[in-house]
């Protein structure tokens, strides 16, 4: 099966003020693939996910997904099929599982300034359809989620990065972009979050997966791509990566650009790496 | 009221009345405002206040939407509830147009102001929205004087027309009954729209936009949306004042009801729209019709919010629903108890 192109980024650069948090990060990424982003803290791994998804602009640099030009507000590249999660959950507290799980299949029939006025009647009329019940459902099942009358603010952290994957799982998207999704997950959250990610290359879609569990992340992604301090130092195979010289360098700290700002979860991560 | 609409339940059968999004709260808000209108009779003050209320309340309602779904504290609705009035005297004094035209335009232009001043504020949130948008209220009422060959000047607009439905004029009461059917209409719709996607959409707003926009929906448009919804039920209420009222002045709707419109949802309860409509029934029994404190009515009511959110922090109708709840788990229990 020839893999198709989905995502490619040239020349990714994000500056603020004198601080260059990402220089020149050329990305690529094929159909059906899965990409592991690790890297230490300050490595630039969540500003890629950000100039990706749209929620910062580049300061250069230029995004194409499926050959199209990828610009403009979050919103439009969401449109355009990019689907992600947040290193800090952005749930809606106050409503329930189902509610927060329907955002986007919601947020799809309200792309348009009429759909968007248009909604305003048609939810009156039909506030609750069956088809989105059966929708949510199944992600839920699929996430091995239950409760889905709780209040999201009623969940453990791990509960809230599970519905927020589910959310973005919702949105159908071709890049989904994951941000350090285990965060407080336990073992079940974990293996939900590796299904998701595994209907995701099943459709032939692609998965950008942020975590600093390198040893995690090796085993579930095809390709890892290591960032130091803004720049890609490795691009390969996960197994070559975990021996690699460039993962002993940023991790160890044995080389001379030792970074300052991931010392202590490098720490962490390097217990990680041994195992 | 509307917690019935929280618990699970499977995808709704055809027709099966009880499985109706929201007919709990429309079954009691229509029971209640039943009562009052028996209350109400044939007595001319209590028409009134019933009047006073039902415009709280569609000010309140229309509050709701960018308040407390979409978390945007925007004050001018003075200025809304204005705008509505005025459609109804401006159609009645200077046009010889049936008044039904003023019940359309004046939402339609309320709802193109709230648009235009949230384009003008889109940037602001929070503390810095209220204060512009509260200066816009009081820069309308300003206008209102000054504008005297429009709109009258501080006298107003005096000696409206009575409706004329193809030769039926409603009487008094007529009026009242059928402000208060709107009302429940109204919130009734709300409640539908709170649970339905487009309302999810904006509830997720309120808390995570940067979720809504990321799942792809420019969350400054559709929150110009939900202003316009909210101003255009301003609107309505200003239009049935004015109406009731038979006059309208700069002075009908002051800056004075935003400020109660921001604390019926606390005292009626946040969670659903029905809570908007008791507390604006609270407000006005407690600033208009408590025999004993009529002059201090608004202390009253200062206190009442006070002493409601001590002890009911999710409103009364939270509170009411809370105690259903558990009445239910004691009768249940007591089978195995015994």
């Amino acid at each position: 099966m020839a893999e198709e192109i989905l995502l490619v980024g040239r020349g990714l650069t994000k500056r603020y003020g004198g601080v260059t948090a990402l220089a020149d990060v050329d990305i690529e990424l094929r159909a059906g693939e899965v990409l592991g982003l690790v890297g230490p803290n300050g490595a630039g791994k969540t500003t890629l996910v950000d100039l990706i998804s749209g929620a910062q602009t580049a300061t250069a640099g230029e995004l194409t997904l499926r050959g199209a030009r990828l610009t403009g507000p979050a919103s439009r590249r969401a449109r355009a099929g990019l689907a992600r999660t947040f290193q800090y959950p952005q749930l809606a507290l106050e409503l329930n599982v189902r509610e927060n799980l329907l955002l986007g299949r919601a947020a799809r029939r309200h792309a348009t300034l009429w759909q968007m006025i248009a909604g305003v009647f048609v939810g009156m009329v039909r506030p609750r359809m069956a088809a989105d019940d059966e929708f949510v459902r199944a992600i839920a099942d699929e996430l091995g989620l239950g409760g889905l009358e709780r209040e999201a603010g009623d969940l453990t952290l791990g509960e809230q990065r599970l519905v927020e994957v589910g959310r973005a799982l919702g949105q159908d998207p071709l890049v989904l972009l994951l941000d350090e999704p285990f965060a407080g997950s336990d073992a079940r959250g974990v293996a939900g979050i590796a299904e998701v990610i595994h209907t995701v290359r099943r459709r032939g879609h692609a998965v950008i997966l942020v975590d600093h569990n390198v040893d995690l992340v090796a085993r579930l992604v095809d390709r890892i791509m290591l960032l130091n301090q803004g720049r890609v130092v490795f691009d390969g195979d996960p197994g070559a990566c975990l021996s690699s010289p460039q993962m002993q360098r940023v991790y160890f700290g044995s080389g001379a650009d030792d970074d300052e700002a991931g010392d202590e979860s490098a720490g962490a991560e390097v217990q990680g790496v041994r195992s | 009221m509307s917690a019935e609409n929280l618990r699970p339940r499977p995808a709704p059968a055809r027709w099966d009345l009880r499985r109706v999004p929201g007919i709990g709260g429309l079954f009691l808000g229509s029971l209640a405002a039943a009562l009052i209108m028996f209350w109400v009779g044939s007595d001319g003050y209590r028409q009134t206040l019933v009047t006073s209320a039902v415009t709280y309340a569609l000010i309140a309602l229309g509050m709701y939407v960018p308040y407390l779904m979409a978390g945007s504290l925007s004050m001018a609705y003075s200025a809304y509830a204005g705008i509505g009035g005025y459609a109804v005297g401006l159609v009645s004094t200077r046009t010889g147009l049936p008044l039904a035209v003023a019940w359309l335009v004046g939402p339609i232009v309320a709802a193109l102001v709230a648009v235009l001043l949230g384009l003008v504020t889109r940037r602001l949130s929070g503390f810095f929205l209220a204060a512009v948008t509260l200066l816009f209220g009081m820069a309308f009422s300003a206008f209102l004087i000054d504008a005297e060959p429009v709109s009258g000047g501080s006298g107003g607009l005096g000696n409206l027309r009575p409706l004329n439905l193809f030769g039926w004029t409603p009487s008094h009461y007529q009026v009242v009954l059928g402000s208060v059917v709107v009302v429940c209409v109204i919130a009734f719709l709300l409640d539908r729209l709170r649970l339905s996607p487009w309302g999810v959409i904006v509830r997720t707003m309120r808390d995570a936009p940067r979720a809504v926009e990321a799942a792809g929906v420019r969350v400054p448009v559709l929150n110009l949306v939900a202003l316009a919804l909210g101003a255009a039920i301003a609107a309505v209420g200003g239009a049935l004042f004015t109406y009731s009222a038979g006059s309208i002045t700069p002075d009908t709707f002051t800056l004075n009801i935003v400020f109660l419109a921001i604390f019926m949802p606390l005292i009626g309860g946040a969670g659903t729209p029905w809570g908007a409509v008791a507390g604006a029934v609270l407000a006005v029994e407690l600033t208009l019709n408590f025999p004993a404190f009529q002059a201090s009515g608004t202390l009253l009511l200062a206190l009442g919010v006070l002493v409601i959110m001590l002890l009911a922090p999710r409103g009364v109708l939270g509170y009411a629903d809370r105690l259903r709840v558990r009445t239910w788990a004691l009768l249940r229990k007591e089978p195995h108890g015994g």
